[in-house]
Parts: C-alpha cells; structure tokens; sequence
C-alpha cells in the first residue's frame, strides 16, 4: 500500500488514476512509466484538485509532487491557489523556493511563482533583504541563468532598483568574475540606460520612435556616459576578443547619440598597421575582430560625405574580417563591402 | 546509447524514423515518466520529424487524433495531456498536430465547442494593455507565448479575434540594442526569443518591422567555429539553436550569412547511428526535442533526402502551403 492509501489523513479521499489513454492503446507516444510513488501522489493530487481542496494537506502534496517532478505546470498553479487561500507566510514559501530553484537549475516554474508570491504589495511593500543574496547564490551556480536575470529585472522594474548601489556592485562583482558574461552586461545598460518606471519598459528607450531616434535618451548625463566608456575600455583590455562590452559601448553612444567615431582611437590600438621602411603597408596586427568592425562602421559612416579614402579603409577592413577574422561569416562581410562600393547607405550598427 | 559515436556525415533517416516510432516503447528510461508535461509537445515534435523524414504516416492517425482530442479542456484550451490544465504551448501543439493530420474538422465534429472555442481560449490571454500573451490564467508573460497565439490562431484563420497591432507593438518593445530580441522588454537578446518575434511579426506580415541587417548581423554572429550554433554570445553550441536561429536568419532572407555546410557537418555529428535520434551535442544523449529542431534545421539547409520545412511555422512547408492557399 502506498503512502496516501495507508495514511488515515487521506482516506477520504478517492484517488482519480492517470488516463492517457495508454490502456485502450490509442496513445502512441503518450505511454509514460511512471514510478509507483509518482502514480500515486498524482492521483491523490487529481483528486483533491477536482474538488478544489485548499488545504494544508493539499499543500503538503504538491510538495511532494514537485520534489518529483518540479516541470510539472499545473502543480504549480494549484500550489500558488492554496498559499494565498491559507494566507501562508510568504517568506517561508520563499525559503523554500530557494532549495527547490538550487535543485533544478533550468525550470521556468519556479520563477513564475516566485513573482507570483512576490508580487503582493501588502506582503512586500519593499525587497526582501536576502532577495539578491539569494540570486547571487543562483548566479554562483550559473551566472547566465535566463529565468534568474528575467526574474531580477522583473524585480528592478516592481522595486524601483535601477541606482540601488546593490545592483551595481553585483553586476560589477559578477563582470569581475566573468567579463564575458553577456547576461551581465545586458543588465547593466538596463540598469544605466533603460527605461524607469514612469517610461513603458522597453529594451531601447524610444522604441516606438523611429529608427533613427531608437536608443536615444531624453536627458543624457554626460558623466555616466563617460564614466560607462570608461568602463568598457578597461574591460576590452582585458580580453579584447569578448563581444559584450564592444556591443554595451555602442549601446551608450547610441543612447547619448554620440557617434561611435569617438572611439576611433582607442579601437586603432587593436588594429595596428605594420609599415615598411618606405611607408608601405606590410601587414596589420590584430588584436580583436570586433575593433576591426568598429573601424569598418566609422569608415563607412565617412564614406558617405564621398571620402573615398574612408571608403577604400572601409572596404580593407571588411576584407579582414571576410578573409582572416570571422571567415565563417564571409557572405555576411561581401554584403557589407558591396553595400559600401555600391554607394548604397552603409550598415553600421 | 549516445550521439557521434561513429564520425558520420550520412543522415540515418531510418533510424530516426524508428526511434521517434519507438518512442513510446522506452518506458524502462527513469527519465521518460518525468516529461508528462510536454506530452503534447512531444506529439507534434515526433509528428513533424516524421514527416519531414519522409514518412508521415509513421504514427496511426486516428490515435493521435484521439489523444490531441484527450487533452482539451473546458476552456477550449488543451493541457499537455489528459487532465492537465489548458496552456497556451500545448494548445499550440494540439493545432499544429491537427492541422499536419488535416483534422481541424475533428473539433467541430468531436471537440469541445468547435474551433471558436480554442480560439476563444487563445484570445482571451491576450493582456489588453500591453497587447502580450500570458500563458495561462496566471499571467506569466513571454514573447514564446504571443508567438503561439498568432501561430495558432493564423492556421485557425481566426486572427480576428485578437489586437494583432497592439501584439506587434509589444513586440517592438522587446527589440534591442544589438538587434536581437528578448523574452519581455528589456531582457538580453536570446536566439530563441528571436525566433518566436521574427515569427509573430512574419505572420502579421511585419517583417518590414525587422532591422534585417542588424538582427542578421547578430544571428550569424551565432555560430562557433565547430559549425554549431549558440543561443546568445559566450554560450555553448547547441543543436536546437540550428532551427531557432536558422529559421530566424531564413525569415529575414538572411540564411546564406552563415556557413551552412559546416553546420550541417555539426548537425549530423549529434545524431545517434545506431539507435536513432538527436542530441543537443556530440556525444550526449538523444530526446525526441533535438531530433525534431535537428531534422529542422536540416531541412532549412536544404539537406537532400529531408522535406522541407516552413520556417514561421515549423511544420511541413507543403502543408502550410495548402492551408493559405484553400
């Protein structure tokens, strides 16, 4: 006998078994072994969710459902259903959460019910104090955690967070522990360049506007905007190959609306012309592709005032990322040299 | 048993064939009971790999019908099997399996209040404000979800019955920066949230809406030297991420940016040549979710032997075909 049929507790209840319909043998791909504990938790839990049970016990069972099958969505729901009948403690719920979210690292339930607790204003007027000590622990475990980041901006957004210098210190903790964390950086040009909360959230501010104004802030601190470069560069020093903060750089020139010549300069020391004696080109020293495509783009730009040295560098350094940089992407590179020789209006992004 | 076992760059189509047929004879594999959840899912994803292998009759239709049918609810909408409560995912899967079955009509003839009713049960997740979708009744927002609904509705012809414009506004929302988009607005770019606002704006017939270049230039920036494609910078490759990817660079005109060779060469290094299937990577084990995405991605290439495959839908293109043309 199995643990709800032999507990008194349960006896008044009339467990409703699984009907896959893989005993009339109509279901071909539907047929599931399932474990005997698991048949008969899930059975009780048909049974008390046909009667809408909003009990302890009921709670208790969806307990033990989920540390058997935490995928399990509509579980989930009923649980969520009998917390806010019972008025539990919502802070024992979370506790809880926590173990069951460091046990299955990529479930997309546990997160949504975890807004859905902390979604209640009368319960959590402000964050939690451990909130964000629990998602660095998530992070430690894996620090590109999609549902963890969404939860965390969802949590930005609900909270008011964006200057809270614990959202900083962690994006920083984190870039110093992983520079190429991508997730990081995204939450960083969030937390800086987003929108607040009197704007419609939107991953570019503007986004309603058109293309040529999408990115752009209505007021711009300067500083920060200075300040973020800054930061950038020095992480591009340090592993000059890693995307992020190149995309986050032209991500905070764009919501300035600054032009990305700026960084011309500092973009030339990862591309460095070897000259001969007589001045001729020998050959180029490259330290990272993406500067070489951050060259190509403000070449290009200038090309359009019909510079056709601009257009020539363009075009040169096209060819380096089509021949010896990004050769798998050679279609991609063609597209973008022909876009410049025909004069048609230059991609840069 | 495990993928790439042998260096293989053939396509052993009938072992696939058979592993998906099979499918339901692995009950002795511990890990089998626990994908309850994705029953329906499951269904649609051996239904398509078999027809785009070549062989759809692979599964008795009637039984499928009948357990698509098992799975409805009340409220029209399905549950990912019988006794699950209605999601938004599994109604999708319910349609698509329909439609590939050519047994729409089954819901009026045997379904819970015909068509309308699924439709109604779609449209009613839409959120009125934002003009997003929720998944269920618990508001739990993500783009995968407006994709679904458009998706569904469009093979229904029942698009009418919700704000497309306020759903293709949202989804500008969730554009960013590098051209990518996310699950909501603000979220880092993630392929397979790419594919699902690619796909709702191709179905509004949208796609003018797209930065190609930009969001192309993203895409191919995707693959790894291996051939292989990841889901956002700095991940790991992934063969699933062959069809989100793919099929998003294949929408926007842009296919030929990556090198499609190589990736086929990546594609079939994850098969299994012995027991069938698919496997995220080579040397993993196979599940019928990357045999499905895997075999996709072959058919975006155009791999011979493979039928093709739309890429809005993710379902035998001659069928979506002779939906939109009736």
């Amino acid at each position: 006998m199995g643990r709800y049929a032999s507990d008194p507790e349960w006896a008044s209840i009339q467990p409703i078994p699984l009907n896959d319909g893989s005993e009339t043998g109509t279901v071909p791909l539907a047929t599931i072994a399932y474990s005997d504990e698991y048949l008969e938790a899930t059975s009780y839990l048909r049974a008390v969710m046909a009667a809408n049970e909003l009990s302890e016990r009921a709670l208790q069972l969806t307990e033990h459902v989920i540390s058997m099958n935490p995928a399990h969505y509509t579980v989930w729901i009923y649980r969520a259903k009998i917390i806010f009948a019972l008025n539990k403690d919502r802070n024992g719920e979370l506790e809880w959460l926590n173990g069951v979210s460091l046990k299955y690292l990529k479930n997309y339930q546990i997160w949504h019910h975890r807004q859905v607790i902390m979604s209640s204003r009368d319960h959590f007027p402000t964050l939690p104090p451990k909130e964000m000590d629990f998602l660095m622990e998530m992070f430690a475990q894996d620090s590109k955690n999609y549902h963890v980041w969404t939860y965390r901006h969802w949590l930005v957004r609900h909270f008011e967070l964006w200057d809270s210098p614990r959202e900083i210190a962690d994006i920083n903790s984190l870039l110093n522990s992983d520079v190429r964390n991508n997730s990081a950086w995204s939450h960083r040009y969030m937390l800086r360049f987003g929108p607040r909360n009197d704007q419609p959230d939107g991953g570019m501010v503007n986004a309603d506007g058109p293309p040529t104004e999408k990115g752009r802030l209505a007021v711009v601190d300067e500083d920060l905007v200075d300040e973020e470069l800054q930061f950038a560069q020095v992480k591009i020093a340090s592993a000059p190959e890693n995307r992020s903060p190149w995309s986050y750089a032209r991500g905070v020139l764009r919501a300035a609306g600054r032009p990305l010549s700026e960084w011309t300069e500092f973009a030339r020391k990862f591309v460095v012309d070897k000259r001969d004696d007589q001045g001729q080109l020998e050959d180029v020293e490259v330290k990272s592709s993406h500067a070489i495509e951050w060259l190509a783009d403000v070449y290009a730009q200038d090309s359009t005032s019909d510079q056709s040295s601009a257009r020539d560098e363009a075009v040169r350094m096209l060819n380096l990322l089509k021949d010896k940089y990004d050769p798998i992407r050679r279609n991609y590179w063609d597209y973008r040299i022909q876009q410049i020789t025909s004069g048609e209006l230059p991609a840069a992004a | 048993m495990a993928a790439g076992t042998l260096s293989a760059q053939k396509l052993y189509s009938e072992k696939h064939i058979d592993y998906v047929k099979k499918l339901d004879s692995r009950k002795d594999e511990l890990e089998y009971w626990l994908t309850e959840h994705l029953r329906l899912n499951g269904v649609y994803w051996g239904l398509t790999a078999l027809h785009l292998l070549g062989c759809p009759d692979g599964l008795p239709r009637e039984d499928a019908i009948n357990f698509v049918l098992s799975c409805q609810r009340e409220n029209g909408g399905f549950g990912a099997a019988p006794g699950h409560d209605a999601h938004m995912l599994y109604t999708v899967s319910a349609i698509q399996i329909l439609v590939i079955l050519d047994a729409v009509d089954e819901l009026e003839k045997r379904g819970l209040g015909g068509k309308q009713k699924v439709g109604s049960f779609i449209a009613g997740l839409q959120d009125q404000n934002t003009g997003s979708f929720m998944g269920d009744e618990w508001g739990e927002l993500d783009t995968r979800f407006l994709y679904g609904a458009l998706n569904a509705l469009s093979l229904l012809n029942l698009l009418d019955l919700v704000d497309v414009t306020k759903a293709i506004a949202y989804v500008q929302k969730c554009e960013n920066l590098d051209g990518g988009y996310g699950i909501c607005p603000g979220a880092e770019s993630h392929a397979g949230q790419v594919f699902t606002c690619v796909g709702a704006l191709a179905i509004a017939g949208r796609l003018d809406l797209v930065d190609k270049d930009r969001l192309g230039s993203w895409l191919s920036e995707r693959q790894l030297d291996n051939g292989g494609l990841n889901g956002r910078p700095e991940k790991l490759e992934d063969a699933c991420y062959s069809w989100w990817v793919g099929a998003s660079l294949a929408m926007i005109d842009k296919l030929h940016w990556i090198d499609g060779s190589k990736l086929a060469a990546f594609i079939l290094r994850c098969q299994d040549p012995e027991a069938g299937g698919f496997a995220d990577r080579p040397g993993h084990a196979v599940d019928v979710f990357h045999t499905h995405f895997a075999v996709a991605g072959l058919s975006l290439l155009k791999f011979e032997g493979i039928d093709e495959v739309d890429p809005v839908y993710c379902m035998p293109k001659a069928i979506i075909r002779k939906i939109f043309s009736a």
